[in-house]
């Protein structure tokens, strides 16, 4: 039956083409609207890492200046990012299964004189752990491991775009790459990875692609790396100056991520963590209350305000407007229905019920809300391909605004809610039409 | 097969009230063909809407095959229509964008049928009525009659018990009127009811009895008063007849 009332529902849209064209691109606009708008609010909002995000947590300490909370949108929340000292020390904990203090630095990287000239790149410096936490596919060989951290070895992990222009995307593992006034080995090739968000690093531009070239923390200390990303801090260096005063310095700018697999370490590091913070207190460090955050990926995109508050204001007005074209249709689609009021009566006088006449007019309207929906998605489509483009001016990346498994599913939801919400008083009123006074007698 | 007693169906406005049926009781036995007549005005249209459930009446009991059908919901009475009532109209009221086999396809389509079965009462009805070469022609590629003899099709697949019938050969030249005319007759023989609203007598004499309205009650012709006020009388009835 419902296959007989698509065929019904479809010869009806083709009897008055001009009345189903502007029915059909009043449920497109909304949807594509709608649809538009939910995608960019989702290619933020959405978890960055789905397969981990469960175990994952970004730490922050409470640092900051007594005299003054950290600056930003919500002064209850603690510096973004940890003290170098912070950091070291932490590190030293068991708890977490894996774990890693990370930021970004630029160096100069030398390639072979026949690729190119030298050229200055953004390398992250994070521990070993930072690929199987991360969940980082490999394409050739594979991260470091425990004791290059440790020394530590000049080993290095490259993307797929750095290992294809320096190597010409051949499997690299074991040739060296010369970075600053050292030689690197490589030890693995990054395949895809583009997380939606940047999330391991909120700090910065978070729809940026990830870094080309990974290094070992470690090497912080003997190259003197400074950060390239924020650096916030406050009061002395304790007496030291240069580049060893700046690690003693109560400036925040590393990343720190732990892997915690369950809710009874998570419970087991805060308390480590407050330990921590204690034990600094007694040495005059961290005078604020203590405000000690382990973050889930989640909450730590919420308090970076990843999803900018226009784009959820935008989606409520996209689908404002989907509700005012679906509105706006219910006259045209009663007119439609009502104008075949006298082959209802037929269909009521050989045995068609109230329910059979309701189901074929519902048919109809979400017929037209999915061939609506189909063109919106198109237009859709097309307006995410634009913004992408618009993207692109400031981002090395295109693709952000991807409208993926869920939004296409949301879309065909919101088309069948406007086909349904545009003609369910109109099928009501059909069903209820008298036969007897539709029904052409004579 | 059908049997009224009593029916009363009033239209209510503000103003006034019209008694379209005033009290009408009929009995029509199983396999008669009987025709109703009156003239325009009478209450016949408001009867067939009445006798094929297709309108609900204000006062008395009506039966059909035997079932009480005075107070039934719409789903009963939707499921009678299909099952037991076949509608032939005088404008045929075949669906235009749906092609022979699909119109006769409708009511069997209601019934849940499954798809060979529909096929197969949908063929042999259409033969029965000589359009099989038709099959997927659309009401407007055929003539009036031949559209007729669709809407006789879509009655048989269907071999409903009752056929309520509303001047079938209305819109029909004289030739096609005898040929549905024919048809009807052959589908009384085989056993089915029938009941015809018609003005012409040629049709009302193919009937086995002839049931007269008049200002929404039966009357029988041979006691209308001879004398009496003009529009009741049995002279002035017979006037407006054809």
């Amino acid at each position: 039956m419902l296959l007989h009332n698509l065929r019904i529902a479809w010869k009806s849209l083709k009897r008055n083409r001009a009345l189903s064209v502007l029915i059909v691109t009043g449920i497109a606009l909304g949807v594509a609207v709608s649809t538009t708008f939910a995608t960019v609010r989702h290619s933020y909002a959405k978890d960055p890492i789905p397969t981990r995000s469960d175990v994952l947590y970004y730490v922050r300490l409470d640092s900051w200046d007594p005299l003054k909370p950290y600056p930003g949108a919500d002064s209850t929340l603690p510096p973004t990012q940890v003290t170098y000292r912070d950091m070291a020390a932490i590190m030293k904990s068991d708890i977490p299964r894996r774990q890693s203090g990370m930021f970004k630095t630029a160096l100069y990287v030398y390639p072979d004189p026949k690729i190119g000239r030298p050229f200055r790149e953004i390398v992250r410096l994070c521990t070993s752990d930072f690929f199987p936490m991360f969940d980082v596919p490999m394409l050739y060989g594979s991260g470091w491991d425990r004791k290059a951290d440790a020394a530590p070895e000049p080993v290095v992990v490259l993307s797929r775009e750095m290992n294809d222009k320096l190597f010409g995307g051949k499997n690299s593992v074991g040739k060296t790459v010369r970075m600053s006034d050292r030689e690197f080995r490589v030890v693995g090739v990054m395949g895809d990875w583009l997380p939606s968000v940047k999330f391991y690093d909120l700090t910065q531009n978070i729809i940026d692609v990830p870094e080309t070239i990974y290094m070992p923390f470690n090497f912080v200390k003997p190259m003197q790396l400074r950060t390239f990303g924020n650096s916030d801090g406050w009061g002395s260096s304790g007496g030291l100056s240069g580049f060893d005063g700046f690690l003693q310095s109560e400036s925040c700018w590393l990343q720190m991520w732990v892997e915690l697999p369950d809710r009874a370490s998570v419970e087991k590091y805060k308390d480590f963590l407050s330990a921590y913070v204690l034990d600094q207190k007694k040495h005059g460090r961290f005078q604020r209350p203590l405000n000690n955050r382990v973050s889930t990926v989640r909450e730590w995109m919420r308090d970076q305000r990843v999803v900018p508050p226009e784009t959820t204001a935008m989606l409520i007005l996209s689908l404002l407007f989907l509700g005012v074209c679906a509105v706006n249709l219910v006259g045209l689609l009663l007119g439609k229905f009502l104008s075949r009021s006298s082959e209802v009566g037929v269909r009521r006088a050989l045995g068609a019920s109230r329910a059979d006449i309701f189901l074929q007019h519902v048919v109809e309207c979400e017929l037209i809300g999915i061939v609506g929906g189909a063109i919106g998605l198109l237009l859709s489509l097309g307006a995410l391909l634009f913004l992408n483009q618009w993207l692109k001016t400031t981002v090395t990346r295109g693709d952000f605004f991807r409208l993926d498994v869920p939004m296409i599913l949301l879309s065909i939801g919101l088309s069948l809610a406007a086909g349904l919400a545009a003609g369910l008083y109109p099928a009501w009123r059909t069903c209820r039409l008298a036969p007897a006074a539709h029904l052409s007698l004579q | 097969m059908l049997s009224m007693k009593n029916i009363r169906k009033i239209y209510r406005t503000d103003l006034i009230e019209t008694h379209a049926l005033d009290g009408v009781s009929v009995d029509v036995a199983a396999g008669e063909f009987v025709a109703v007549m009156g003239r325009s005005g009478s209450g016949k249209t408001t009867f067939l809407n009445v006798a094929g459930l297709l309108d609900t009446f204000d006062e008395g009991t009506y039966h059909l095959d035997g079932q009480d059908v005075s107070r039934l919901s719409d789903a009963e009475m939707s499921r009678i229509r299909n099952e037991k009532i076949g509608f032939i109209f005088q404008s045929f009221n075949l669906i235009p964008d749906l092609d022979v086999f699909d119109n006769v396809d409708v009511p069997l389509r209601y019934r849940r049928l499954p798809a060979p079965e529909r096929k197969e009462r949908i063929e042999r009805a259409v033969e029965q009525v000589g359009l099989l070469s038709r099959l997927r022609h659309l009401p407007s590629q055929l003539s009036g009659g031949q559209q007729q003899r669709v809407a006789i099709a879509r009655v048989l697949a269907g071999d409903p018990k009752l056929i309520l019938a509303d001047e079938p050969t209305g819109n029909l030249d004289t030739l096609m009127s005898r040929e549905v005319m024919d048809q009807l007759e052959k589908i009384n023989e085989a056993g089915t009811t029938i009941v015809m609203v018609t003005h012409t007598p040629e049709c009302a004499s193919r009937s086995t009895r002839q049931i007269h309205l008049l200002d929404g009650e039966v009357v029988n012709l041979d006691l209308l008063p001879p004398e009496g006020p003009a529009e009741k009388t049995a002279a002035s009835y017979a006037a407006t007849l054809p």
